[in-house]
């Protein structure tokens, strides 16, 4: 009954969802109004060229046979069952089609681009909790005075502000105004020029300019991160509070405080450990507002990223980009929700592993 | 046993709670002291203001609570006392005097290393996320000199005194892995490995059932026996009273109506709160028509009776208990240290005799004392 067998246990369960993401995927691009091929070939198309793009891309056979082909195609396991499309290369184990808009695999395009929202989300969350998680706790160790005002006054803007709007005025002010800050182009640490390979590996100058890639990177990111982090950061700061203040009211505390704890032991330990189970799930949830605020900030921010991706899909009606993108995020939130699951049996003994307990 | 020095003095505690619909006065002048060895109880109601009483002991009232008045005397140290009233009466602040103990000495002398408390829900005392072991240990190094390796020890060996069964085994499993007597034991043994000088047991046998609730009892007999622990024993429940305690103050509203022996308690009883408490505890040779339960439900104390707060529901209550209050006297036919709070006893001499009975009293009915008691208490 072990964490392992745990996350075996959950993983395994996770492959029905994944094929119902993959089905629901499937048929809502598809019933999504208007036609790739018409998209592409604009107002008045020959007969003949419509013909061959659809055929190319597999759109004229019929809604089934698709449907199952792309399953076949999408599962890295289970052979193809019927014949697969002609444009079919499989590249990555995982083949979601090539995209008719970009005419490249899906697969490639979204190895390309999941890296930099992940790094925008990673960070986001990171810079949600780091200031989050302490606020939340002085908020509820201050209760009702001033500190505690400030810190929720703070997050009812910050869970009522939409992040575009931030990210513009974020963009107005320190990009614009006092320049400080590049408001576009965010760029990946492994895709800058790498330092001259003459300069060795133990020079001053090579680690020079790592460390220069690294403070660009750095100052591209720190916008988009306060712009996707914030509504996250109030969602946070709010749970982390009243997680507090309900743990400091139980019992176990009042007896801590009877035997002698003190008060900054009494918070960082007996109130702040099983507080963390309802922030950990908010977290875990908020995993899907912060994919939508992914979209947006990439747009603000002109940032190349997955939300861009899925943007452009959707604007093109391009089928395949639209389902391997939505796809891909639909695994990242399973595996957030396994993730919390995990956490959750970590933190607190109380929840079993499903297993009968002696 | 009167002879052993007395190691907690409670003076005239007061302690207010002050909500929106205005001043709970939940502990109101109660004097009470503990001494060596030696098991205290603390009876009454729900509500009575017991376990308000022994927090304020400790100084653990929470807001809007806050202990008001009186003195808490601890071996040689004031836990908690204030300047002498001012001509500013009632409702002045006074200031607390300087030899009473910080906030800071509270929590390092006192808490868990001198009076150590046992609460009352075995249930919701144990934190959930942390093992049963690892809770003792803290406690332990907290409050004893020892190092984390002794004091494991320590936890391992109270453990198997209050009776866990394969404590080695158990000691790094979690609260939920424990049944409700289980924890219980740990709670007891949580307060006796720090082995503190006094006990407070706030119900700690309420929630259990009444097996588990005597194997308790026993322990604690046993233990005490042993550790030569003194306590205070806060319950609401007079069988436990017979079995455990030494002495006993019963509580009515926030405050102490008799105090006597255990033993002077049942069989030479004062006071006719005292008296209806023992004659609504069901007992094997009374059929459950029988029993005689108190009549009414006790009123607020935000708003407490006039005189004797208990005359609302006192079937010996005469006009003067509604005019005039009395307070804890030595009875004047008891024995040593037998105080009681009505003037029934000859101690008063507040006219009781001569005094009519309450009007309702005389029609006798249970409709006409309620109508009575909500007269009364306005």
């Amino acid at each position: 009954m072990g964490l392992l067998r745990y996350t075996v246990r959950r993983l395994l369960q996770a492959i029905p969802v994944m094929i119902g993401i993959v089905t629901i995927t499937f048929f809502l691009s598809n019933a999504v109004p208007g036609d790739p091929v018409d998209v592409m070939l604009g107002p008045s198309p020959a007969q003949r060229q419509e013909a061959a793009i659809r055929a190319k891309f597999g759109l004229d056979k019929p809604l089934w046979l698709r449907y199952i082909n792309y399953l076949g195609d999408v599962s890295p396991i289970w052979l193809s069952t019927v014949d697969s499309f002609p444009y079919v290369a499989p590249e990555y184990g995982i083949d979601f089609g090539r995209s008719i808009n970009y005419g490249t695999p899906v697969s490639r395009k979204i190895k390309e681009r999941l890296p930099v929202t992940l790094l925008l989300m990673g960070s986001a969350f990171t810079f949600a909790l780091v200031t989050a998680v302490p606020l939340g706790v002085i908020s509820a160790h201050r209760r009702n005075q001033p500190t505690d005002h400030v810190s929720r006054i703070v997050a009812l803007i910050g869970v009522s502000t939409p992040s575009f709007w931030i990210g513009l005025q974020l963009i107005i002010i320190f990009a614009f105004e006092l320049s400080l800050l590049p408001s576009n182009s965010l760029v990946m640490p492994w895709n800058l020029p790498p330092p001259a390979a003459e300069a060795g590996l133990l020079s001053v100058e090579f680690w020079g300019i790592v460390a220069a890639h690294q403070v660009t990177v750095v100052k591209h990111l720190i916008l988009p991160t306060i712009t996707l982090g914030t509504l996250q950061m109030a969602a946070i700061t709010r749970i982390e509070r009243s997680a507090m203040l309900e743990q400091l009211s139980q019992e176990y505390v009042r007896l801590a405080r009877a035997y002698g704890v003190s008060d900054s032991k009494i918070l960082r330990k007996h109130a702040f450990r099983p507080a963390q189970l309802p922030v950990i799930t908010i977290v875990g949830l908020n995993l899907t507002t912060a994919f939508g605020g992914a979209v947006l900030t990439e747009t603000v921010f002109e940032i190349n990223g997955m939300g861009r991706l899925i943007l452009q899909g959707v604007l093109t009606i391009d089928y395949p980009l639209i389902m391997g993108t939505t796809v891909v995020f639909g695994v990242m939130f399973v595996i957030g929700v396994i993730l919390t699951d995990i956490s959750y049996a970590y933190i607190d003994p109380r929840v079993s592993y499903g297993d009968q307990e002696a | 046993m009167s002879t052993r020095e007395t190691i907690l003095e409670v003076e005239n505690l007061k302690t207010k709670f002050f909500t929106e619909e205005g001043v709970v006065r939940a502990v109101d002048g109660v004097s009470f002291d503990v001494r060596q060895g030696e098991i205290v109880g603390l009876v009454g109601e729900s509500g009575a203001g017991k376990s308000v009483a022994v927090q304020s002991i400790m100084r653990l009232v929470e807001e809007p609570g806050a202990v008001v008045g009186g003195e808490v005397r601890f071996k040689d140290r004031l836990l908690f006392g204030l300047e002498d009233e001012t001509a500013g009466g009632e409702g002045a602040e006074r200031r607390e005097r300087d030899e009473m103990l910080t906030d800071e000495e509270m929590r390092q002398d006192i808490r868990g290393r001198e009076i150590a408390i046992i609460f009352q829900d075995p249930m919701e005392s144990l934190n959930p996320v942390y093992t049963v072991g690892s809770q003792i240990e803290e406690f332990i190094e907290l409050n004893r000199d020892v190092t984390g390796e002794e004091a494991r020890e320590i936890a391992i060996e109270t453990l198997r005194d209050v009776g866990i069964p394969e404590v080695e085994a158990r000691y790094d499993d979690y609260p939920n892995q424990f049944s409700g007597g289980m924890r219980q034991r740990v709670l007891i043994a949580m307060a006796l490995a720090c082995e503190p000088s006094l006990i407070i047991a706030d119900e700690p046998t309420t929630a259990l059932d009444v097996t588990v609730e005597a194997q308790i009892l026993d322990l604690v007999d046993d233990l005490q026996d042993r550790y030569d622990t003194s306590f205070v024993w806060v319950t609401h429940d007079m069988g436990v009273v017979a079995e455990v305690c030494d002495r006993v103050n019963v509580m009515y509203l926030g405050e102490v109506v008799e105090q006597a022996t255990a033993n002077d308690l049942f069989h030479e009883t004062k006071h006719p709160y005292t008296r209806s408490l023992l004659d609504s505890l069901p007992r094997p040779d009374r059929t459950v028509e029988e029993l005689d339960p108190i009549e009414g439900v006790m009123p607020e104390a935000i708003n407490p009776p006039s005189g004797c707060r208990f005359h609302t529901r006192c079937p010996e209550a005469r006009e003067v208990c509604a005019a005039v209050e009395p307070d804890a006297r030595q009875s004047a036919d008891g024995a040593d240290d037998h105080r009681v709070a009505c003037f029934i006893d000859d101690a008063f001499d507040v006219g009781y005799e001569e005094s009519l009975p309450i009007e309702s009293e005389t029609g006798g009915g249970f409709e006409a004392s309620l109508t009575s008691g909500e007269g009364e208490s306005r």
